[in-house]
């Protein structure tokens, strides 16, 4: 779906031409390997390109110049990938066709050259003010987790599985791991980026495949480098028994997050086997969890199942009465157990498949989708498209899911809960 | 007759046609779309919880929270769940209950035609039990206790409670615990056969689709139906005095950040068609102007740390309510309060806003508009709410031509009394008066 072209070793560019779209939607993404400290770098990195550079000053200027340029957007990000940091750089504007004047999309194309390669430099390094300020902002983001309850429950969950694994690091490092930035580490954080980060850029829109390869290769000049990464190796610890921990904060809602490991990763060749598998259990309203815990039970208004798939680990989330705990987990682990027993209609592997397929096909109709969706399996299959997925998943039998339910094994009850509940 | 209106500039073609019964239909065509996304939308949320019930003549109060909880009951029938019929089809179904509206929806890439089906037959066939009834009360329950938990939706509620005396859109969409166990079969009947009327609702379906085959499936199935005849419903009028019911109101809750939200009602809410569609834009472009990321004020708060990544504003307007809110979490609350007050004083006393800046935004909006125009989702859900207030999502690109800064200045206006302002705020658990 996209036209592949390698502009250095270890920078890929990838085109996407098509009308759909009345913009153009360009990404940058910067790769490389996850730690606490590195990631607090460049979360705090990935804020003061955003901010300004040598051309405008002061993110007012900056944001004046965009606004201009008829609202194009511009927007860096960090998140994570299995053992992978990204740093993405994107920006969207309006397709000059739909336009009273001419030559946005080019204007907006040498702007990018001058967010990447032109910072706002004082004497060789980013401006101390600007790094001091947006070091704060990206500690208060990380402090806001707490706000949000069932990110926060959700967040203590993987932290208690996966103790100072990929799954638990949060891809803007922690609090105390930005404080010790500097203005030096951050430009030398830059500058490593630059050289030595696996860089894909992709761009979707109706453009000019052949001229816009020609103007991306002149404008965003890298150079080559190696990208040696090692695959990730899963490791679940052994379960003797499963943990229960509950935690209380000022609140009403108990927020239950259950969390299962499993040895089918996103390489695994069974990755799609699971993928049906979840989707039974409790991927989509049809789905048992909905069903019975949900409109059999009335326990709870959101009750569903996720796989981290890079991670081997699957995990129920549910808002709850905190006394009725006990319960509601029983009633998960009864959905689970059935599956292992085979107890799956040949409808809800029916109904499973085509909720899969409508899901990728749908994130497709947005030029965001297909950039991320693309991004992530090409790692499985260069010349990846929706329909190869979805015909591999209409092959998932019961029998499938069935062994697929075997190998998914609880690890932790975690309650985050009110004060006044149980005390 | 199916009516074709095409708008050169966006290069989209709408269809339409008003059925027999009332129905209006509309079929908006994309390319290179492989989903199509449906929406069948009635005209009724959660302020309609007083008017002239179908069939009779006096005005009756019904407990709040009843168009979102039918909404949900929508979905059971005598025969299982809806969720099932769908799935079994492929489509990714949903349901939303606003303030003025509730809205059944679904997503497809295929079987287009089976899940319309299900879609105007759901919606159409309404089975509610006394059993079924008091099973919701448990699921909508814990709704309500998830947005008690959640601080950002506490602060906008808040301050539209603060803001609003008398008009219903003070009271939680959800309701309360004890208004929906209040709520019985009956209830749900007589709201039903008050507002799900054909011509009390509109279906629009965009995407992957042939505008003539949808419009005559949907025709088909409609004359295959009988209804009563289309009534006007007599809903109450919402009387509203102009300043703001609570002027400064503080909570507490288990957050790390203090929230601090800024609301503004509108004084000039009795509008429609091309008069609102005026007023929404011009105080937008406005609000864009003075609080935008390109403003004086946002350089000035994010510099000094008054502000963070969670600051964001915005400005509602509908026939009967409007209000502009400006949040943030922030340490330094009355910094933050003092500079929003004196950024309106001063624009609303000596109007500053130049041509330059006024430019700068209509382009802002125009982009914003296309990039917009890329999802069907939001084209369907703003198309109808537009409709519903007699204007045209369309119209808004030569409306935003046209705007100038007298329109500005007289639609700030509406807006920058004081007396119609409010404060909201947030504080960590134990730190509130």
């Amino acid at each position: 779906m996209f036209r592949k072209t390698v502009l250095q070793e270890g920078v890929t560019l990838y085109v996407r031409n098509t009308k759909q779209f009345k913009t153009i939607n360009l990404s940058i993404k910067f790769k490389s390997d996850l730690n606490v400290d590195k990631n607090a770098n460049r979360a705090v990195l990935a804020n003061v390109m955003q901010d300004s550079n040598a051309v405008y000053r002061s993110q007012s200027e900056f944001q004046r110049a965009l606004d201009t340029l008829y609202g194009t957007v511009y927007y860096t990000d960090v998140s994570k990938r299995g053992d992978v940091h990204i740093l993405s750089v994107n920006t969207e504007c309006v397709n000059d066709e739909y336009l009273k004047e001419q030559g946005v999309f080019e204007e907006v194309l040498n702007l990018m050259r001058v967010v990447l390669f032109e910072p706002n430099f004082e004497n060789g390094s980013f401006a101390e003010d600007v790094v001091q300020r947006e070091k704060r902002v990206v500690k208060e983001r990380i402090r806001s987790v707490y706000d949000d309850k069932t990110r926060y429950a959700q967040k203590r969950m993987l932290e208690l599985m996966r103790p100072d694994q990929p799954a638990s690091i949060s891809a803007y490092g922690n609090e105390s791991a930005v404080d010790q930035i500097s203005a030096e580490s951050l430009t030398n954080a830059y500058n490593d980026m630059l050289a030595s980060d696996e860089v894909d850029i992709y761009v979707v829109g109706d453009i000019n495949e052949d001229e816009l390869i020609q103007k991306i290769s002149s404008l965003i000049g890298l150079k080559a480098r190696t990208i040696d990464r090692a695959v990730e190796e899963v490791s679940a610890p052994d379960v003797k028994e499963v943990r229960n921990v509950r935690e209380k904060q000022e609140m009403k809602q108990g927020k239950l997050q259950v969390g299962y490991q499993t040895p089918i990763t996103f390489t695994h060749p069974d990755f799609i086997k699971m993928q049906v598998a979840n989707g039974v259990l409790g991927g989509f309203a049809h789905s048992k969890l909905f069903m019975n815990v949900r409109e059999k039970e009335s326990m709870a208004y959101y009750v569903n199942s996720a796989y981290a798939a890079h991670y081997g680990i699957i995990y129920v989330l549910a808002g709850i009465d905190a006394e009725l705990e006990e319960k509601a987990v029983k009633l998960i682990e009864e959905q689970l157990e059935a599956m292992r027993n085979g107890e799956i209609s040949d409808l809800e592997i029916t109904q499973t498949v085509a909720l899969l397929s409508n899901s990728i096909r749908s994130s497709f109709d947005s030029a965001k989708g297909q950039i991320e969706v693309f991004d992530q399996y090409k790692q499985l299959d260069e010349h990846f498209n929706a329909d190869n997925l979805i015909s591999k998943w209409a092959t998932v039998t019961k029998e499938d899911v069935t062994k697929m339910a075997s190998n998914i094994k609880m690890e932790l009850v975690y309650l985050l809960s009110g004060r006044e509940a149980t005390e | 007759m199916m009516e074709k209106i095409t708008f050169e500039n966006l290069q989209e073609t709408l269809y339409h046609e008003k059925l027999e019964n009332g129905l209006d239909v509309y079929v908006l065509p994309k390319r290179g779309f492989s989903k199509t996304y449906v929406t069948f939308t009635t005209k009724y949320g959660s302020i309609d919880s007083v008017f002239v019930p179908r069939g009779k003549e006096e005005m009756v109060r019904v407990p709040d929270g009843i168009a979102h909880f039918l909404e949900h009951k929508m979905f059971e029938k005598e025969e299982g769940d809806v969720f099932q019929k769908f799935g079994e089809n492929g489509a990714s179904a949903n349901a939303f209950t606003s303030y003025t509206r509730t809205s059944y929806l679904f997503s497809t890439t295929e079987k287009l035609y089976d899940n319309t089906k299900v879609l105007l037959d759901f919606v159409q066939q309404p089975y509610f039990t006394e059993q079924t009834v008091e099973k919701e009360k448990g699921i909508i329950g814990q709704e309500i206790t998830m947005y008690e938990d959640n601080p950002d939706w506490r602060l906008y509620l808040g301050t539209i409670q603060n803001l609003y005396k008398q008009h219903p859109i003070h009271i939680d969409i959800l309701g309360t615990y004890e208004s929906i166990d209040k709520i019985t079969a009956d209830h749900l009947y007589e709201c039903y056969e008050t507002f799900y009327h054909p011509s009390n609702m509109v279906f629009f379906a965009i995407g992957a689709v042939d505008p003539e085959e949808m419009i005559e499936f949907v025709k088909k199935d409609q004359s295959a139906k009988t209804f009563s005849e289309p009534e006007e419903v007599v809903r109450d009028k919402h009387e509203e005095p102009s300043e703001a019911g609570i002027p400064a109101k503080t909570i507490n809750m288990d957050v790390t950040k203090p929230k601090f939200s800024y609301g503004m009602k509108c004084d000039r809410t009795n509008l429609s068609g091309d008069e609102l569609l005026r007023q929404e834009l011009a105080v937008s472009l406005a609000m864009d102007i003075l609080f935008g990321r390109s403003s004086d004020f946002y350089s000035k708060a994010y510099a000094e740390g008054w502000i963070d990544e969670s600051y964001g504003y915005e400005f509602n307007l509908e026939k009967s309510f409007g209000f502009a809110v400006i949040n943030s979490d922030t340490e330094h609350m009355d910094e933050l309060e003092q500079l929003i007050k004196t950024t309106i004083q001063s624009t609303a006393g000596n109007w500053s806003i130049s041509d330059e800046d006024l430019e700068r935004a209509r382009k802002k909006r125009i982009g914003q508009l296309m990039r917009s125009l890329n999802s069907i989702e939001y084209i369907a859900n703003q198309f109808t709410h537009y409709l519903f207030n007699d204007m045209n999502l369309f119209d808004i690109l030569p409306v935003l031509e046209q705007l100038d800064g007298n329109d500005l200045k007289e639609a700030f206006g509406t807006i920058a009394d004081p007396k119609s302002h409010t404060v909201f705020k947030i504080t960590p658990a134990g730190q509130a008066k």
